[in-house]
């Protein structure tokens, strides 16, 4: 199935495409932009866009346990970023805290926590670069895997949860009333979010994490007439940021980092979509 | 009405430690239009938040057996950007629709959301954003919501705040003829006394973690409404005994000799009233594009003589005489 897959893509016509692992990195981009479109639009409507990047940071800290355990890091940053993920929406919900000191506290904690275990070892500070800044370039037929398996339970989980979680945002009392456990599709909000976050960190690195979740969104904000739109809109941008990042991020004259360049691109499709908001405010004088 | 909608016995809320409310025990009428009245922080929201199980509680709130599971509730407002591309039929399908957002509604769906749209006179507004709505268009569209739910109680925390006159008027007179035409059982906060008076058909006096119940001519009095609010607020002309000269209805009512703004003379109060003064709360006139109710529902209950024939009162207020 992988290998039909990769095959697939070195089908297309551009020579950096040839190459098995520019095929294995179109690939996991493939997989992992339409997720990250999904829960962007979620996160822009949800306002949470501190929270994923609370959960980025928390790779940071998951990958610096495994490393002083001895246990390999990508088990420990998935497993460490849900367990940070749920941890806030558990402070959330039991404790008077506010959303924003809430995952401030968490954040603070897990960046020092990453901070504290790269300072002890020089060695482990060189590995921490790669989730500083990420590279798709260098994803597993394993990581692929995993994604692919990602991919299917985020198509459920939205088809299942997206008018719940749409409700629950807009009001969790309204939404309560409707019938809906609000708690427990807060969870595997968390526990979703955790793990396409993480997966992003491989890609984009801690630091880029947030933009990959919430520049094709809020581009698809600027164009959509309505949350369907939008919804549409950030899948095609963010899968069209991802394919043209790592293409042009190879390109000789450029010759970025990947990470970075599909960043970049989408930052881009947002400046060209507030366009016509501009047009339409000077029309209307 | 037939029976108790919802009989609340003994119930008291602590917040760490304070008694918000203390055995309070209250009956709301089925098919009524139960309003809780009461000024800020005396615990009105709290009592509502109990009927929808949002607070945890001592004492007993029974449900009749025809509300039980069929509540609807209307909030202030939602918790959204004004950016957000949502429109109204996407955020009433939300809740009838089991297909996901994103891939559209189905036709059943679709054609509920209309209908719920015509019953609150929203009936161009579906492609409308949320983000467009005003705040008065905004709250019939989250009571079209409630009643897509098909409910037997809807629960409404002061739903017209924030809203101007007109528009807090036309939401009462909506939610009133959804009472009348279903035979819904309603509650709701809200500090519009005058409007409290003319549409409830029971009153809910919540003041200092207790409550006082009872028609809203029986509780919403000169004499209640001073000891609660702590300033005189005059619903009833015919109720006023004491005249007080710091309310211009009041002080009017005080210069008997005059002949003036008594119930049934020529209204020549500050507020530039026109025509008869009616003996009961508010000149209330029917608006227009409200849909009315069906023939032959409940008669409205009798609120006094309000805007009963021949009583018209050409008010430009389109209020109350408090």
């Amino acid at each position: 199935m992988l290998d039909f897959l990769l095959s697939l893509i070195g089908c297309i016509p551009l020579d950096c495409l040839e190459l098995r692992f520019m095929q294995r990195a179109m690939l996991g981009l493939l997989l992992l932009a339409p997720m990250t479109a999904m829960l962007g639009v979620q996160i822009v409507h949800f306002r949470m866009a501190f929270y994923s990047d609370a959960i980025g940071h928390s790779a940071f800290a998951g990958a610096g346990i495994g490393m002083l355990l001895a246990v390999d890091p990508h088990l420990a940053m998935p497993v460490f970023g849900i367990l940070v993920g749920l941890a806030i929406i558990a402070l959330k919900r039991h404790t008077a805290i506010s959303s924003d000191v809430a995952i401030g506290v968490v954040f603070s904690a897990v960046v020092a926590f990453g901070l504290a275990v790269v300072s002890r070892s020089p060695a482990v500070a060189r590995d921490m670069q790669q989730f500083l800044f990420g590279d798709i370039l260098t994803i597993s037929d394993q990581e692929i895997c995993f994604l692919m398996a990602l991919f299917p339970a985020m198509l459920a989980f939205q088809a299942a949860g997206a008018n719940q979680l749409f409700l629950i945002a807009l009001n969790p009392v309204m939404a309560r009333a409707h019938g809906i456990h609000t708690g427990l599709w807060q969870y595997l909000f968390a526990a979703m979010l955790a793990l396409v976050v993480i997966f992003s960190v491989w890609a984009v690195g801690v630091l880029l994490v947030t933009a990959l979740l919430i520049v094709p969104a809020a581009a698809a904000r600027n164009i959509a007439r309505s949350s369907r739109g939008m919804f549409w809109w950030a899948i095609a941008l963010s899968v069209l940021s991802a394919c043209l990042g790592l293409v042009l991020s190879l390109e000789d004259w450029l010759g970025t980092a990947s990470g970075a360049t599909i960043v970049l691109v989408a930052t881009c499709f947002f400046a060209l979509s507030t366009l016509p908001g501009i047009v339409r405010r000077e029309r209307r004088g | 009405m037939n029976g108790t909608a919802v009989a609340i016995r003994d119930l008291t809320v602590r917040f760490h430690g304070r008694a918000v409310l203390e055995g309070v025990s209250a009956s709301l009428p089925e098919g009524g239009c139960t309003v809780f009245v009461g000024p800020n922080g005396a615990g009105k929201t709290t009592l509502l938040l109990c009927l929808l199980g949002e607070v945890p509680y001592a004492g007993s709130i029974r449900l009749s057996a025809r509300c039980a599971g069929r509540i609807g509730y209307v909030p202030q407002n939602l918790n959204f950007d004004v950016q957000t591309p949502v429109t109204v039929e996407e955020f009433l399908s939300l809740g009838v629709s089991r297909r996901p957002l994103w891939f559209g509604f189905g036709k059943k769906a679709l054609a509920l959301t209309r209908e719920a749209l015509e019953q609150v006179g929203l009936p161009d507004c579906a492609k409308l954003r949320l983000g467009d709505l005003s705040g008065g268009q905004m709250r019939r569209v989250l009571l079209a919501s409630a009643l897509l739910r098909k409910p037997s109680l809807i629960v409404l925390d002061e739903p017209a705040a924030g809203v101007d006159l007109k528009g807090e008027r036309l939401f009462w007179e909506t939610l009133d003829n959804a009472r009348r035409r279903y035979g819904l059982t309603i509650a709701m906060v809200s500090h519009n006394l005058p409007l409290a008076a003319h549409y409830a058909t029971h009153v809910i006096c919540v003041h200092e973690g207790s409550v006082v119940e009872g028609s809203p001519r029986a509780v919403l009095t000169a004499r209640n409404l001073i000891k609660v609010f702590g300033i005189p607020i005059h619903l009833y002309p015919d109720q006023c005994s004491e005249p007080q000269l710091q309310c211009p209805k009041c002080g009017a009512f005080g210069v008997e000799d005059e002949g003036q703004d008594q119930p049934g003379s020529a209204c020549a109060c500050p507020m530039g009233h026109e025509g008869i003064l009616p003996a009961g709360p508010a000149c209330l006139l029917p608006l227009a594009g409200v849909p009315a109710p069906d023939q032959g529902v409940e008669a409205a209950p009798d609120q006094g003589g309000a805007a009963a024939a021949g009583q018209a009162c050409a008010c430009r207020h389109g209020g109350g005489h408090a």
